[in-house]
């Protein structure tokens, strides 16, 4: 990996460069092309040999050959047909929590975002610092209450195993605080003359705000689906046997023995459990980013 | 109370309204938050001064008990020893690579949008999929060692004590380095995002002021952006920080609930599992969660001194 | 505002306490459905029946989950017969099965502290006591009484591992291993009878063929053990009640077993780049291994092409024959929904007939002695005879494996190969353990 800067604090380092010609310019950007572009295919090489190893035989797997040899299925139709719970199972697992927790992400988030935003009412700042002083209590610490909580609560059995999730996943603080943010860069006037028409708080935030805000809701939706389909914590904790996620059911995979290391079929869950991912990347990519940069907070 | 200052505007008519609207829309998250995070930090402490059952629930008021034991612990010192570990060299190596990348994904230059994509796209793949993927290539014959191999490199890794077929994630001495070596790979991304974000709030003219001087870029960089990039900085490291002290799921994904091999994986909030789910000891792991939480927050208030006071973000 | 919070943070706690408040979590929960319906207890219910009023399973109906772990399609396959035979012998209970996925014992554990496991189970020797414990195992000393169940026909070092402090049977043995040597045809002909012949095999096996070593080898006790008893050594007192570790013999049993690696002839699966030594022998890694009888069914399933043998293993320094054994058993959870059916299913596979069933799929040994030996497993059957358990002496036993494993791991790994920080560090754990 290469490390570009060392990141020392002191600031009036003298500069070691010997200053440089136009020549030295155009060679120094085609050089620094180069560099971008080795970056950026390190960066797809893993992703590159899981798809491939996913079409090898174990023996195969661990030659350094870029095409398979021989050329087989056999990893996937073991992961479609062999694997317990189901890969159909498992892809409609992950796909059912995330949009449940996307969809209450958004509902919720943009309530609270708007009125924190916008109305006016007692306790509105101290009740915005309790939102934002969730995010420093680390989800860990919250693992032996909530487990005894929810255990006394029937929430560990069958279906509910879900709900549990979704209940801890169902709003995050930094929903409410992107789409806050985002509410209070819309200009008054719009819902100004929203309510001199005479509509109410209700109608002037789901007819006007709304609409208004939906770059940020998409930035909201793309960072809580990403986050969600990726979870590995509360489901590692709650989750068991057919409720499991992608994510869960490799570590699962992995601990039952034997299996572990029989690498193809599991390369070809890990394309599984990342394509949707990255066709979601591909299509909303500004949202990606605008997301991450505005929110700080990863997943 | 802070919001008793008004500096309101005059009180308009339906103001009743406004506040019963304002109550109703915060209504639910509120209750999840008070419950699930407020309430379950409290319900935390009051569960880790007791010898907790996981089934017959508390039997013994212990006080500061299982405290005491955490500190005594060799496994949990070994575990908040990784934790710091992993975090002081993870979090500034992140942090180097992330605004690297930045700064160049900046620079005019063609193909930017593919670039910055490219280089995010690592942070996008769950944890579990990419540590799968790691342990495979870092396996004793996995890629890398048949690629380091193939391109002549085993005499310098020989001078380092490693063999051609080393074991990178299941020998102790390589174990967490490598872990360190994943998550600054799939993190930097995130980070230079961050950093973007950061760099974008740098006026133009500071920089055409520095170009009248005659300073060049590298000068321009060290002098102008890198101070100025002061509050970008403290949020990444926070961020990296907390994030840091949390390693888990890599954790637990290479060395399983017994932080193997020989502990070198064992992390804080990995040991809080095993306290939790091996040593049946709730009461014992929710002490660890608390220390946890005091391990962060002091860190965080560490970082706050570093850095000067902290940005309003 | 004040007020409101204030509100908000009492309406909180309150929901908090009543939702965890002490209490709730003795008594044991309310008639959960736990996904099994229409049970309708036609015997007297297990816990509440005196002796004397007589328990017939055959007049029992119901349903009862099986929560199990899976190692091998082999494995299923047996137990898929064994269900079939029981389903033929009481056609009233009906067997649901729930194939725990992943960490069976983590997994387990929510269960038990959601109050709803399944209403029979497998309970590894390894965890037994902690998990007897805790109190999630249903004694069944009444079940057993009321039945005339005879449990004298279990190997005594089997059945007394799932005893409590109490002296009560907290579950019934449902097969046994032991562990025994597994040897690559092609490249061994003869086994070696002796830990000398042993090593001295190792030494010119050492670089043949593609073997990364000649012995595939665990760094911990799940194997250690078996040497170290066989060099003279111990783990703990017969009682199980002091740490013998630090004796002489002991250290100097490890030390020899740590020297198998230090002189290359053995390396652990891990650095094979292996899951386990079976994967290792099955792919030619290694020529010599010490499994069970899991091995078997594994080997058929994965390797079948690779020529191996099982023999009993190697005399050491001690002069006797010994080796380890491992036993799980079907338990039933105090919040079990269905405890009677599930005793039912119990009695039955861990009955002659059931074990005879189960075992004739060739994955297991019997645990009890009147049930017929499969075939292809005569050296496991042969060390059942001299073998001492192989884990679950004492309370937070995993405390102790783990702290030998990290210890031992830290020796090889850093070459140092010195058995005194295994044995302190594993001295430690026990006399820890103990004073628990």
């Amino acid at each position: 990996m290469t490390v570009g800067t060392t990141a020392t604090p002191r600031v009036d380092t003298p500069a070691e460069v010997a200053p440089v010609g136009d020549r030295g310019r155009v060679w120094r950007r085609r050089l620094a092309y180069v560099v971008l572009i080795a970056y950026a295919l390190l960066m797809m090489v893993p992703f590159a040999w899981t798809l491939i190893t996913s079409f090898k035989t174990l023996p195969d797997s661990f030659r350094p050959t870029i095409i398979p040899d021989p050329f087989t299925l056999q990893a996937w139709e073991y992961a479609f047909n062999t694997l317990e719970p189901s890969i159909v199972r498992l892809l409609a697992n992950t796909l059912g929590l995330a949009a449940a927790v996307t969809v209450s992400n958004l509902l919720l988030g943009s309530f609270a975002g708007y009125a924190f935003a916008r109305l006016r009412f007692p306790g509105r700042e101290l009740l915005f610092i309790v939102v934002l002083a969730t995010l420093m209590i680390p989800d860990q610490l919250r693992l032996v209450p909530i487990y005894v909580l929810f255990s006394q609560a029937g929430l560990t059995q069958g279906v509910l195993q879900y709900v549990a999730v979704w209940l801890l996943l169902a709003i995050s603080a930094t929903s409410i605080f992107l789409l806050r943010q985002y509410f209070l860069t819309i200009p008054r006037d719009l819902e100004e003359a929203a309510r001199i028409d005479g509509a109410g708080f209700f109608t002037t935030f789901w007819r006007v705000m709304l609409p208004l805000a939906s770059p940020a809701l998409a930035a909201v939706a793309v960072l809580q689906f990403q986050g969600t389909w990726n979870a590995f914590f509360w489901p590692v904790v709650f989750l068991r046997d057919d409720n499991a996620t992608l994510p869960l059911s490799l570590y699962l995979f992995r601990q039952s023995g034997g299996f572990g290391t029989n690498w193809p079929p599991l390369m070809a869950v890990v394309v599984l459990a990342t394509v949707p991912i990255l066709v979601l990347y591909v299509f909303f990519q500004r949202y990606f980013v605008e997301g991450v940069a505005a929110s700080g907070v990863k997943g | 109370m802070a919001a008793a200052r008004r500096v309101q505007p005059p009180p308009r008519i339906g103001a009743r309204q406004e506040a019963i609207a304002g109550y109703a829309l915060i209504a639910i998250p509120m209750a999840l938050f008070l419950v699930l995070n407020i309430g379950s930090f409290l319900f935390a402490g009051y569960i880790s001064v007791f010898d907790w059952h996981i089934r017959r629930g508390p039997e013994e008021f212990l006080g500061i008990a299982n405290f005491q034991r955490a500190l005594g612990d060799p496994q949990f010192q070994t575990a908040i020893r990784n934790s710091v570990y992993y975090t002081v060299i993870w979090v500034p190596l992140t942090m180097a690579v992330g605004l690297f990348l930045a700064v160049v994904v900046n620079q005019k230059i063609r193909g930017q949008t593919f670039f910055r994509a490219a280089f995010y796209f690592p942070a996008i793949a769950s944890s579990a999929a990419i540590t799968t993927v790691w342990i495979f290539l870092m396996a004793p014959d996995g890629l890398f060692n048949e690629v380091r191999t193939a391109a002549g490199l085993n005499p310098l890794f020989q001078a380092l004590g490693y063999g051609p077929n080393h074991n990178w994630i299941g020998d102790h001495r390589t174990a967490m380095n490598t872990v360190i070596a994943l998550n600054v790979w799939t993190t930097s991304g995130t980070f230079m995002l961050f950093y973007l974000a950061s760099l974008q709030s740098i006026s133009k003219e500071v920089y055409e002021a520095a170009a009248i001087d005659g300073a060049d870029q590298w000068q321009a960089f060290w002098r102008i952006t890198f101070p100025l990039l002061r509050p970008g900085h403290f949020f990444v490291a926070t961020v990296g920080l907390i994030g840091g002290l949390q390693l888990f799921d890599q954790a637990v994904f290479a060395g399983g609930p017994n932080g193997d091999p020989a502990n070198a994986l064992m992390t804080v909030v990995l040991y809080l599992y095993n306290a939790m789910f091996i040593q049946i000891d709730p009461g014992y792991a929710a002490a660890i969660g608390i220390v946890l939480f005091v391990l962060i927050m002091s860190g965080t208030l560490i970082q706050r001194r570093l850095f000067g006071e902290s940005p309003a973000w | 505002m004040r007020r409101t919070l204030l509100a908000l943070w009492v309406t909180a706690s309150l929901v908090i306490a009543a939702c965890a408040g002490g209490d709730g979590a003795t008594t044991a929960p309310e008639s959960e459905p736990a996904g099994s319906p229409g049970t309708s207890p036609a015997a007297s219910p297990g816990e509440t029946a005196g002796g004397g009023g007589g328990f017939d399973p055959a007049s029992i109906t119901g349903t009862a989950t099986l929560g199990q772990w899976e190692s091998s399609p082999s494995e299923r396959d047996a137990l898929t017969s064994a269900l079939e035979e029981f389903a033929a012998a009481y056609p009233n209970v009906t067997v649901e099965q729930e194939t725990v996925a992943g960490d069976y014992r983590a997994q387990m554990i929510t269960r038990f502290g959601a109050g709803n496991p399944p209403d029979l189970f497998y309970v590894n020797a390894e965890y037994a006591k902690d998990w007897i414990d805790e109190g999630f195992l249903l004694p069944l000393d009444d079940y057993i009484a009321q039945q005339g169940f005879d449990t004298s026909a279990y190997f005594e070092d089997y059945l007394n591992i799932f005893k409590g402090d109490d002296g009560k049977i907290y579950g019934l043995p449902k097969d046994g291993n032991t562990i025994a040597m597994a040897y690559n045809t092609d490249l061994v002909q003869t086994p070696p009878a002796t830990i000398d012949e042993l090593v001295s095999l190792a030494e010119s096996l050492k670089g043949q063929g593609n073997l990364k070593a000649p012995l595939c080898l665990n760094p911990g006790l799940d194997r250690g053990l078996a040497f170290l008893y066989a060099q003279g050594g111990s783990l703990l007192s017969e009682d199980n009640s002091a740490s013998q570790i630090t004796t002489p013999e002991s250290t100097a049993a490890i030390q020899w077993y740590m020297d198998l690696f230090k002189n290359g002839l053995g390396m652990t699966a891990a650095d094979m780049g292996d899951g386990w030594c079976g994967e290792a022998l099955g792919k030619g890694d290694a020529a010599i291994v010490f499994e069970g009888g899991w091995l078997v069914g594994f080997m058929k399933d994965s390797f079948p092409d690779t020529p191996y043998a099982l023999a009993e293993m190697p005399v050491g320094s001690s002069g006797e024959k010994v080796t380890i054994s491992y036993t799980a058993a079907y338990g039933i959870g105090v919040d079990s929904a269905n405890p009677d059916p599930a005793w039912v299913v119990a009695q039955y596979l861990a009955g002659p007939e059931g074990m005879a069933a189960w075992t004739g799929g060739g994955i297991a040994v019997p645990s009890r002695s009147d049930v017929p030996v499969p075939e292809g497993f005569d050296a496991i059957v042969a060390g059942a005879e001299y073998s001492r358990p192989g884990s679950g002496f004492i309370r937070g036993y995993n405390d102790v494996q783990k702290a030998f494993q990290d210890a031992f791991t830290l020796e090889i790994q850093n070459q140092s190969f010195s058995a005194d920080p295994v044995v302190a560090a594993t001295d430690a754990a026990i006399q820890s353990a103990l004073s628990r």
